[in-house]
């Protein structure tokens, strides 16, 4: 996890270089090492493997046309990148009648331009993030992940994991409870 | 506006997941519009979603999956921006978060003496969302919940035994949840409302409209 802090950066500076020169090169960098993750990431979420290469591709061809609006003191490469296909996703949810978008375009964020030290706040809040989800165990990164982002029912994740539902329950209990403290105490 | 009641930090890591359901989230999504705190905790956990993204092992697309979308790059993005619903008839100085432009509100409706409420059509069979206003000084009827509900108040205030809720303020009310809540004397409260599931909802309020709203 840390070697990969160390190198967010690069995918924010590809970004930024498809904004400046429509750079293809750092498109194709971007998509190589993006729309795999997307791909896994939407498939876990429940979406059949077809959409989700699909909505893949679409969310890096929305970074591409919204590379302007990416603005580096709001948020990190992964962290955008991840926003942009969540609200595709809903957005095709919404299409079959089951979801509403809610999330505004990132051209409409109602927040004030930061100053230049916000850069490095976010630089600091987003390792300090990066370093509360590696200090929880696997078990409670996968109870997280189980629960908030493939959006299972308890009941689901006790027989997925092989585990009484009561434990389930304490398990993301403290999982939350940890990275509640771990979140407070950075701020 | 001084926001002092907040989602908690498991609706707002299902707000950013994008796993909360349509009628919740936009109750969420019109606190944060009014809350900096939320936001922030926001973007804490978006970047904890960026990170679980960087985490995940990749799954291979299609081998001609770059180049078609290389190819797609120079055609004209389509124009998506959905028509925005003026807002209903509101006291003046009402709350009304951009993400609630998106949909359409119905007419007010008599519900009660000093208690009229409207629907708003979020595109989920699952969620209710409403708007209801209620005159000062109402007192409502004690009562628990079998259910989940999200309330945001967008004028007004209203207190109950977990504190008072002004413009902005996010109640989250859930099984435990046992309350009287006062609309305070002197403003009229407006309040967005989602009930959430196939449970009958027995919110505040919401118990109120529950057989108009067909539960």
């Amino acid at each position: 996890m840390a070697e990969r802090a160390v190198n967010a950066p690069d995918h924010t500076a590809l970004i930024l270089a498809i904004a400046r020169n429509g750079d293809r090169a750092a498109f194709a960098a971007l998509f190589q090492h993006f729309a795999p993750r997307l791909k896994s990431y939407l498939i876990r979420a429940g979406a059949p493997a077809a959409s989700a290469e699909e909505l893949a591709q679409e969310a890096l061809l929305s970074v591409w046309r919204k590379a302007s609006y990416f603005d580096p003191a709001k948020a990190g490469a992964a962290a955008w990148i991840f926003s942009i296909a969540r609200n595709l996703r809903i957005d095709a949810l919404r299409r079959q009648g089951r979801a509403a978008r809610i999330e505004p375009d990132p051209s409409d964020e109602p927040d004030a331009v930061p100053g230049a030290d916000s850069l490095l706040g976010l630089a600091e809040r987003e390792r300090h993030v990066r370093s509360a989800l590696g200090a929880l165990s696997a078990e409670q990164r996968r109870v997280i992940e189980l629960a908030f982002f493939e959006d299972k029912p308890h009941s689901a994740i006790a027989q997925e994991l092989g585990i009484p539902l009561g434990t389930v329950k304490s398990r993301l209990r403290l999982a939350m409870g940890r990275l509640r403290t771990l979140l407070d105490d950075a701020s | 506006m001084s926001i002092t009641h907040h989602p908690s930090d498991e609706t707002l890591l299902r707000y950013a997941a994008g796993t909360l359901a349509a009628g919740p989230a936009l109750v969420v999504a019109a606190h944060l519009a009014a809350s900096p705190a939320s936001r922030a905790r926001l973007r804490d956990f978006e970047a904890l979603a960026g990170a679980m993204l960087e985490a995940v092992p990749p799954t291979a697309l299609a081998d001609d999956a770059l180049a078609r979308t290389l190819a797609r790059l120079d055609a004209p993005a389509p124009a998506v921006r959905p028509a925005m619903a003026p807002p209903p008839d509101l006291p003046p100085g009402t709350l009304w978060p951009a993400p609630l432009g998106a949909y359409p509100v119905g007419r007010w409706r008599f519900l009660a003496p000093g208690v009229r409420w409207s629907r708003i059509e979020v595109p989920d069979p699952q969620s209710r969302v409403i708007l209801m206003r209620v005159a000062g000084g109402m007192k409502l009827p004690a009562h628990g919940h079998s259910g989940i509900e999200y309330t945001c108040v967008l004028a007004g205030a209203f207190s109950d035994d977990s504190g008072r809720y002004g413009p902005g303020d996010l109640a989250e009310e859930d099984d435990d949840t046992d309350h009287q809540p006062l609309v305070e004397p002197g403003a009229e409260c407006v309040c967005l409302i989602a009930m959430q599931g196939r449970t009958r909802p027995h919110g505040w309020l919401g118990r109120l409209v529950q057989p108009l709203l067909g539960f």
